[in-house]
């Protein structure tokens, strides 16, 4: 039963039990990996099917019932089953106690318990879909959940409320691993950004998942049993549906950046071989942007009803949020100045979220801004806005951190070429996808429409274009990194010469990730000096 | 470093519990015998308090939260402040909405 | 390295080196992660309970009366007689944790064994509580019958009673449960984790007789004077 401390976590264990009752994060970060990108190609069939219809301007593919279907299955699969637990539960789960030397998280079971809700959840919600789908948006809205629809709401809250529990143990979890496990030597200003992002993230999934999980019960309840929380005409309130749900739904999209922007740091700092340049302000925007994440929800809701003095207070407070990010796109800037900079195939996934995160985060800014919301809310202006940041930000990171961890989880090398083709591909498709829909909103087409006026046309073919490419970039990664599993090259420790914890022990790690507890002594991101100037050098290597 | 318990303070003695449940019954006599005074919205900023007060009661003697770390205690009040982030702004709404 | 064994707690105890899991390097490391999680899962619960609590206060404010007329139909000798209970209940938990904590086994299973009857007293006291307030046509879609002019706020009002309540009771069921259990298994050379255990079922315990303590004045004590 006990293995031998060098046997790697993959060949300790072949049967399909052993996976499927394994302790070992490593794992369960696959189990996680596998199933979330099965959801991943669900949502994105739906999304497919929404890009063919509106490809002609006439609503000829689909009724307009099952177009409301289509893009809240697409939402509620996204959000819930592939995003939010995208970074955290596969990359998080797999690196955390390898970063910060541990053998394991603080609660292993707890963490396979955790994918299993994650899976329950998942059951609950495909009944939704199989049973004929809901078609209330992923958001759920009062009273139209509760009283008006006809379509299989119940499924799909219980689906959710269940994953949110999934989320909430990761959280734990990650929170007490970062505080009591790190080895000797590793002082919260020697962990690596990407712990740090995990760790804000946790806080927030900690914090804000029991938040949705109670007003879901109450959406339940009142859809169930005809209760009055949100319907005025027995007393209750539609807005406070809205509050509750946006004060998660808010910081949720923190979670699912802040792991993103984690990766990005590792992998820039990697790439131009330097360290992150001001890595303490880097940690301290971190915990801002998750700070002031709950602090603006509010913004949703610009329209809804809600009061001018809410309004005015929460549009100043998203104008906050952008300060900490912006530091972050400079400061990944900053690192690439005098760098050895070299393009394999997750630098340029890293490159594509500076980029990409930027712009989405710039019309964040101008739908912030309350007068302007007026005009752009429910337009395509917004879906285009948040598809920078989810799909160009953390899809491009997520995949940039699969590329550059492939070799540590798998112990293979896949085909950098092929990997830069993918990748450029996604970045073409993305834009090409998603900028026209920012024109389409400016110019007024609304969101969750099926058939729209004949001038918008062109912008709408040109974005289910761009889809066609998009899907290719995503398709392409599944062959060559499936292709690497049997006939890439044995990768060896430190394949891209990294710093890191992880990077000390063998491709795959043995079972329990060192063979003999590290210490650390130095600060992350030690990559060799170079010759700059003497203010820099001290910025750079950071303070302790 | 331990990061929960601070080795340096000792645990409450036998009789600090039992103060402590005294002091908790006694407060709830308190609160319940003051809702029958007629004092309009004191009565709910008076329950409000005691409740508070046997909370912290019960936090700070039988949960031992007065001989944790300061990580432990952020733990503990982190919930209360989201909370109050929450309630704050959403009353905020509510009460502005009439203006 | 040594890689201490999983501890195997069960039927057939194997005879522990030790009682630390392989993650951890040592006991105090365990116990620190055991107290940070639990604190951890009880914010969360803060926020859960929250969130019931917030949707009280927007409906008292705006049903001002309805609230006041429906809380004076709660029974409030049963009401402030289960809380003096689970208060109590409180007090020998606590000396339980102290007890398991001494390594005095017989003491803290004793008070674990009260803890538990004092939380059973609690529910019975509760479901007796139901049992009149069905009979008093208090329960919504359940034959409710209230004064026409306030109907609406007092269905409000008792949805919100049962569903805190309710859910306080299943949260104190789960909290029977794991009390007994660590009652059972007190004395029976339940190992060297056995304290930390309790002591951290205790602050589960303890949280819940926190909830009741804010819901009692909200649901109980709104206008009695």
């Amino acid at each position: 039963m006990t293995e031998h401390p060098g046997t790697d976590y993959l060949s300790a264990g072949m049967t399909l039990r052993s996976w499927l009752t394994t302790h070992d994060h490593k794992r369960i970060a696959l189990l996680y990996a596998l199933s979330i990108t099965a959801f991943f190609f669900v949502g994105g069939l739906a999304a497919t099917l929404m890009r063919i219809e509106l490809a002609t301007p006439a609503g000829d593919i689909v009724s307009a019932s099952t177009y409301n279907k289509l893009f809240t299955m697409h939402g509620v699969i996204m959000v819930w089953f592939f995003l939010i637990p995208s970074i955290p539960s596969t990359l998080g789960n797999f690196l955390v106690p390898l970063m910060i030397g541990a053998r394991d998280l603080a609660f292993p079971r707890l963490n396979l318990a955790s994918w299993y809700l994650y899976l329950g959840g998942g059951v609950f919600t495909l009944a939704a879909l199989i049973a004929g789908g809901v078609d209330t948006g992923w958001t759920f809205y009062a009273p139209f959940s509760t009283l008006f629809s006809n379509s299989n709401v119940i499924y799909a809250l219980i689906g959710v409320f269940i994953v949110g529990f999934s989320s909430i143990l990761t959280g734990i979890n990650f929170i007490v691993t970062i505080h009591t496990m790190r080895a000797p030597g590793m002082h919260w200003f020697r962990l690596p950004l990407f712990v740090w992002a995990q760790y804000a993230t946790a806080a927030i999934l900690v914090l804000a998942t029991p938040v949705l999980a109670m007003t879901l019960l109450l959406l339940t309840l009142e859809r169930t049993l005809g209760m009055g929380f949100f319907d005025p005409a027995l007393g209750g309130d539609p807005l406070l549906f809205q509050h509750l749900f946006w004060f998660y739904s808010h910081p949720a999209v923190y979670v699912m950046v802040l792991p993103a922007m984690g990766v990005v740091s590792e992998l820039v700092a990697c790439f131009a071989k330097n360290p992150i340049f001001g890595y303490r302000s880097m940690a301290y925007a971190i915990v801002a942007i998750a700070v002031v994440g709950f602090l603006v929800w509010g913004h949703h809701m610009f329209v809804s009803g809600q009061s001018v003095v809410a309004g005015i207070t929460f549009s100043l407070l998203s104008f906050l949020v952008a300060i900490p990010s912006a530091v972050k796109v400079f400061n990944w800037t900053a690192t690439l100045w005098h760098g050895r900079i070299t393009y394999e195939a997750p630098m340029l996934y890293a490159l594509s979220f500076v980029g990409l995160f930027t712009i989405g985060g710039m019309t964040g800014l101008f739908l912030a801004a309350l007068a302007l919301d007026v005009q752009l809310t429910d337009t395509y202006f917004v879906i285009a806005h948040f598809h920078y940041i989810m799909v160009g930000g953390t899809v491009s990171a997520y995949l940039g951190g699969i590329h550059f961890w492939w070799p540590k989880i798998t112990g293979r090398l896949y085909s950098d070429r092929w990997a830069r083709v993918a990748a450029s591909l996604l970045f073409l498709g993305f834009n090409f996808t998603f900028f026209p829909q920012y024109l389409l909103g400016i110019e007024g087409m609304p969101r969750r429409y099926y058939a729209y006026p004949a001038e918008f046309q062109t912008l709408n073919v040109l974005s289910s274009a761009g889809a066609v490419v998009l899907a290719l970039g995503y398709l392409l990664p599944v062959l060559y990194l499936g292709w690497s599993l049997f006939r890439g090259a044995r990768a060896p420790a430190n394949p891209w010469g990294a710093t890191g914890l992880e990077w000390q022990t063998s491709s795959p790690p043995p079972v329990h990730n060192f063979i003999e507890t590290p210490t650390v002594d130095g600060p992350p991101y030690a990559y060799r000096p170079r010759v700059v100037s003497p203010q820099l050098v001290t910025a750079r290597e950071g303070t302790q | 470093m331990p990061v929960s318990r601070r080795p340096s303070v000792k645990p409450p003695s036998v009789r600090a519990y039992a103060w402590t449940w005294i002091g908790l019954l006694v407060l709830l006599a308190l609160t319940t015998g003051s809702a029958f005074l007629p004092l309009g919205r004191m009565n709910l900023a008076l329950n409000l308090l005691i409740a508070l007060a046997k909370a912290l009661l019960v936090a700070l003697v039988f949960m031992q939260l007065a001989r944790d770390t300061p990580v432990v205690r952020a733990a503990a009040l982190a919930g209360w402040f989201t909370l109050l982030l929450l309630a704050s702004l959403a009353l905020l709404d509510f009460a502005a909405r009439s203006l | 390295m040594t890689n201490a064994t999983l501890s195997a707690e069960g039927p057939n105890p194997v005879p522990q080196r030790t009682a630390v899991a392989v993650q951890f390097d040592d006991a105090a490391q365990q116990r620190d992660a055991d107290t940070l999680g639990m604190w951890l899962f009880l914010a969360t619960e803060v926020l859960f309970f929250g969130v019931l609590f917030l949707s009280y206060s927007v409906a008292r404010a705006h049903f001002p009366d309805a609230f006041a007329a429906a809380s004076r139909h709660t029974n409030l000798l049963l009401g402030g007689t289960n809380t003096a209970v689970l208060l109590t209940s409180s007090f020998t938990m606590a000396l339980a944790v102290r007890a398991a904590g001494t390594q005095d086994a017989r003491s803290a299973r004793r008070l674990l064994l009260l803890t538990a009857t004092l939380g059973a007293v609690f529910c019975a006291i509760k479901l007796t509580e139901y049992a009149l307030d069905y009979r008093g046509h208090l329960v919504p879609l359940l034959d409710f019958a209230f004064d026409v002019d306030l109907r609406q706020g007092a269905l409000v009002f008792f949805l919100l009673y049962f569903a805190t309540t309710g859910l306080h009771l299943v949260h104190l069921t789960i909290g029977i449960a794991i009390v007994l259990v660590l009652a059972w298994r007190t004395g029976r050379g339940a190992g060297p984790r056995h304290a930390e255990r309790v002591e951290v079922a205790g602050l589960y315990w303890h949280f819940v007789d926190l909830v009741w303590i804010f819901l009692y004045p909200c649901l109980y004590l709104v206008a009695r004077a």
